[in-house]
């Protein structure tokens, strides 16, 4: 593949200047992108993948300007790089900044996120640098200002970096948005069609990522694929006398002890927990066995102060740190060279990510990455089986990308609203050529256009709906207000109300959820960014504290944390577990649980193949039943939910559910109604969607999807900065909303969507059909055990639960007694 | 729907599940919080909220004072959620079905419209107002601020209910504390705050179509 054009030629030189050569994937991108295609690049971190489509970009400049590339100035927006985090385009832009000094090419590169100074953004209106790299949400932003369009007139391509995790996510749908918008510019303007591209980690799906991507099928589109095989280790940090070891839990640090030669005997490790709150017990668990790592250990997680962070990022690249306590914060990104070591705490609930966590150790090409696996409990054992074993047959889950967000949508017309404006027949084409919005109906379209312009579809005489305003087929904010607040409601995370917590010195320490303070009394202390700090009080949205001494701190626990088992790891799970409860498996996790699974089977039983195990045993709690089907979280919440309601219809009865990823309890007051004779029944295929549908009414996990529903789509008001007072009366939860959406306006698209999102089983439903064909057919053993066993404990100790009932509210109150 | 007739204080009050009290001594129908005018503040804002949940509270208010022909209303505060809007311009009309009663609101803190729009929708304004001894103030008050028994509404009263199997709920009540009393709030579009009452304090609450003494 030897291209004699001028760019190709000075970048080969280049690399060559500096003993080095392209890989062959790189190779490939360049071509595919001097022919214009669009595409996706599949390569794992530090294998150059941003190279691969950076330098065919410049390649491509200099064959257009072979003379004076060099020279020219002012070109305008070239390439836009889309980044899933902030940190992560500091870094890429000065690799990218090097190269083109090194060419001596005058291109600039510019930053836009969240952090961007003012003048800096002024300084870009006025001349936009050749390459942008950009958030999802300040390209939404971007196109939230006057005359947008003028931005964009030279631009030629789209690069959407770290394309798997944005895949799947809602901020996935406002990439797909902006793609749309640019696009459709182009296309107005009469240029040629945008070059869009993506980068991606391996995941399941590549080919529908790339669908995605690209909106509508492009059959020239390709894919490019760097077949760099990058060898994975794993190994279990096993503890020493299982029969000791905890049946639940998710802390880990039980383990430490045994964790801590490891971090020692390495260079750099990091420990990746799955919440933040287990990130600052682990730091000061460390701290306290381990007096001597004071200062060579640090933390990272979201809520900690951004120069914090920064700081322990740049300390990573220069080897000052022994060990960094994280979470999925330090997930992405650039290498971290000195680590050579990496922990896994907990059960990281998919193989994609354990890869990439895997991955952030032992760079160097062709070494091999090793990570350790910290059981929090028992069985997690079993997961750590699973994820080898998905490992070895390279079994990497899909990202389901999100359809009909229609709260998304709502919040970027909003957002064209507030620039120039849009015409609707215009947006509409360009939605409907996005995979996100293909399927959006006309009504659902009419619906939209109302609630932002009329407020909904019923017109009522005294109405004093102001958003949007109508003019034909033209829609334009006009109200200055409406437009400011927008601005600062755009984006899709959603965190609870976060408040910023300083010293009373002054000093930014990072931030913490408002419900969290809300139990504080003053003189109590808590730990955040690993210091023990005293609440002192709490003023303009600011919580004031002073160091503290205290030995005993609360550790503020962030909502949120709870991820559900893949699919693919799933199905793993069920067969490790076929495996060890048979006693085929000669895997060391498996083998050290043995005494465990003898336990289970003298208190119950053991399924076999094709077998489901229920065990019925009552506690002081009241009546549980306990279902095994090793299906995954998924699929347990809407399979206990199904059987809750079919059984709900026997008789009225009342459940509370919880569920992890190997099975899922009902719990009842009274005695549940299932005995061999009819048990299969609650497993039949037989009116399967309507009892579903019900089923998931009959629950609040659509009032739990409302809640950031709400939020995308503006109808929960956050308040101005530092302007608290004068929009208090303005405020509502979700949860109120969700109410009064019910009550008064059920037919509300965003309902609708909240019950879609709940019905995650959409998705799911050939999995949960086969599944309860599977179980309809084989053996149902109920065992009636007099103790909890090792099987069912973990799921028992579980708080996050789900009611459902078929009692009268009444009849449940009288039952009830107020809680003190 | 059926209310529940509670005697403290020595007096007859009817705890209507339509979150509010009828007062048999004094033939008064008492309400809190009613937020009138919330939901088209938030249209205003350009949050679109449904259009009718004012009116629906209205309505629903309608509803009380035909079953209990009361001679007077008292609204222990917060009947407006804010500024003047369409919504305040309804209740001027809807206010005009029922010359002969006598509309009292003790202000809350919500009440900011000017003393001379109050006039026009024929409300009497108090600040606190006391009737046979028994005062009416819209934020409870701490024990021994007031000389007797009062009334309040302000904090739209909920409790946690919890039985066996994990159960629990949250549900808006009537709180009769040792000095204080507070109502459910009347209107809809409100939330709830948790309140935990003392094992010798009665609460009702209130559970779709009636209400239930669960303390």
């Amino acid at each position: 593949m030897k291209n004699k054009a001028r760019g190709w030629q000075v970048i080969t030189e280049w690399l060559a200047a500096r003993d080095r050569k392209p890989f062959t994937f790189q190779e490939e991108a360049w071509k595919y992108y001097m022919q214009g295609k669009s595409g996706l690049v599949n390569a794992p971190t530090g294998y150059g993948k941003t190279f691969s489509l950076f330098l065919g970009v410049v390649i491509d400049w200099i064959n257009k300007h072979p003379e004076d590339y060099q020279q020219k100035t002012k070109n305008g927006l070239q390439m836009l790089w889309i980044t899933p985090l902030r940190a992560l385009a500091k870094d890429i832009a000065r690799a990218m900044e090097e190269v083109l000094q090194e060419l001596n090419m005058p291109w600039q590169v510019g930053i836009r996120s969240g952090d961007t100074p003012i003048a800096t953004r002024q300084q870009q209106k006025k001349m936009m640098p050749e390459i942008l790299l950009i958030t999802p949400e300040s390209l939404h932003l971007l196109m939230g200002q006057k005359e947008y369009p003028k931005v964009f007139t030279h631009l030629t391509t789209v690069v959407a970096d770290e394309w798997h995790e944005l895949l799947g996510s809602k901020r996935g749908v406002m990439v797909e948005l902006g793609l749309s918008r640019l696009r459709g510019l182009a296309k107005k303007a009469g240029r040629p069609p945008l070059k869009v591209w993506g980068i991606s980690a391996t995941i399941g799906n590549l080919d529908e990522a790339l669908d995605v991507l690209l909106g509508q099928p492009d059959q020239e589109a390709v894919i490019v694929r760097a077949k760099l095989d990058k060898k994975i280790e794993l190994q279990s940090i096993l503890p020493d006398e299982i029969e000791k070891f905890p049946w639940a839990g998710h802390l880990g640090t039980k383990l430490l002890y045994k964790a801590l030669p490891v971090i020692m005997n390495s260079k750099t490790t990091l420990i990746f927990t799955n919440v933040r709150s287990q990130t600052e017990i682990w730091y000061q668990e460390i701290l306290r066995q381990c007096p001597e790592l004071a200062g060579a250990i640090a933390i990272h997680h979201g809520s900690i102060d951004m120069e914090l962070r920064v700081w322990v990022e740049e300390a990573l690249h220069t080897g000052v740190l022994k060990a960094v306590v994280c979470t999925s914060s330090l997930d992405l990104g650039v290498d971290f060279r000195p680590v050579d070591t990496v922990i896994q705490v907990g059960s990281p609930k998919g193989v994609a990510r354990f890869l990439q966590r895997a991955g952030r150790s032992g760079h160097q090409p062709g070494a091999t990455s090793k990570i350790w696996f910290l059981p929090t409990h028992s069985l997690e054992l079993v997961e750590a089986a699973a994820l080898k074993a998905a490992m070895e047959e390279q079994l990497v889950e899909s990202r389901i990308p999100i359809v009909l967000a229609y709260d998304v949508l709502l919040q970027y017309l909003m957002t064209l609203g507030i620039s120039d404006g849009f015409h609707a027949t215009e947006i509409w084409e360009e939605i409907t050529n996005t995979f996100c919005f293909r399927d959006v109906t006309e009504d659902e379209w009419a619906w939209m256009l109302a609630f932002l312009s009329t407020g909904g579809d019923a017109l009522y005489s005294y109405d004093e709906f102001k958003k949007l305003e109508r003019e034909g087929d033209f829609f334009i904010c006009r109200s200055r207000m409406l437009a400011m607040r927008h601005r600062l409601h755009i984006g899709t995370i959603v965190s609870d109300a976060m408040l910023k917590v300083k010293f009373m010195s002054g000093g930014f320490i990072g931030m913490i959820e408002e419900w969290f303070v809300a139990r504080l009394q003053p003189g109590d202390a808590f730990s955040l960014g690993g210091r023990t700090l005293e609440f002192v009080m709490i003023k303009d949205m600011t919580v004031l504290v002073r160091k503290s001494n205290a030995k005993r701190a609360i550790v503020p626990s962030w909502m949120g944390g709870r991820l559900p088992l893949s699919a693919n790891l799933g199905k793993m799970l069920r067969r490790t577990y076929n495996e060890a409860l048979s006693g085929r498996s000669d895997m060391p996790e498996i083998k050290i649980l043995q005494p465990l699974f003898d336990l289970q089977e003298q208190l119950s039983h053991i399924p076999k193949d094709n077998e489901l195990l229920i065990e019925m045993i009552t506690t002081r709690d009241g009546y549980h039943m306990f279902v095994y089907p090793f299906e995954g979280r998924l699929v347990h919440e809407v399979m206990a939910a199904l059987l809750a309601y079919r059984i709900s219809k026997r008789q009225p009865i009342t459940f509370s559910m919880a569920m992890n990823d190997y099975g899922f309890e009902l719990l009842s007051d009274q005695p549940i109604p299932v005995s061999e004779g009819d048990v299969h029944d609650l497993f039949s295929l037989e009116n399967l969607t309507l009892d579903l549908q019900a089923s998931v009414n009959s629950t609040e996990m659509a009032r739990r999807k409302f809640r950031d529903i709400a939020v995308i789509a503006g109808l929960i008001f956050q308040g101005y900065p530092g302007k608290h007072k004068a929009s208090r009366h303005l405020q509502s939860s979700a949860s109120l909303l969700f109410n009064v959406f019910k009550d008064y306006d059920p037919q509300n698209l965003l309902l609708r969507q909240a019950f879609n999102e709940a019905f995650f089983y959409q998705m799911e439903e050939a999995r949960l059909r086969e599944s309860l064909d599977r179980i309809y057919n084989s053996n149902i053993i109920i065992t009636e055990p007099e103790s909890l066993t090792p099987f069912c404990f973990p799921i028992k100790v579980d708080s996050l639960r789900e009611n459902l009932t078929s009692e009268k509210l009444e009849d449940r109150i009288k039952k009830m007694r107020p809680q003190f | 729907m059926e209310d529940v007739i509670y005697r403290y204080q020595d007096q007859t009050w009817h705890l209507s599940p339509h979150r509010a009290i009828f007062w048999q001594e004094e033939q008064a129908l008492i309400v809190s919080d009613l937020h009138l005018g919330k939901g088209t503040h938030f249209r205003k804002a350009g949050i679109a909220v449904p259009a009718n949940i004012g009116q629906n509270d209205l309505y629903r208010l309608q509803l009380l004072i035909t079953a209990y022909n009361p001679s007077q209303i008292i609204i222990v505060g917060d009947m407006f959620h804010s500024r003047e809007n369409n919504d305040v311009a309804y209740f001027r009309l809807w206010r005009q079905q029922f010359g002969n009663i006598s509309f009292k609101l003790v202000k809350g803190n919500h009440d900011i419209l000017p003393d001379a729009v109050y006039a026009t929708l024929n409300l009497e304004v108090f600040d606190t107002l006391c009737i046979r001894d028994i005062h009416f103030v819209h934020e409870p008050c701490e024990e021994g601020d007031t000389p007797g028994y009062t009334f309040s509404g302000h904090l739209h009263p909920g409790v946690v209910v919890a039985g066996a199997g994990r159960q629990r709920l949250r549900l808006p009540c009537f709180y009769f504390g040792k000095h204080c009393s507070i109502l459910p709030a009347f209107g809809r579009f409100t939330g709830l705050a948790t309140l935990e009452p003392a094992l010798d304090e009665a609460v009702f609450v209130i559970a779709e179509n009636s209400v239930l003494k669960v303390n």
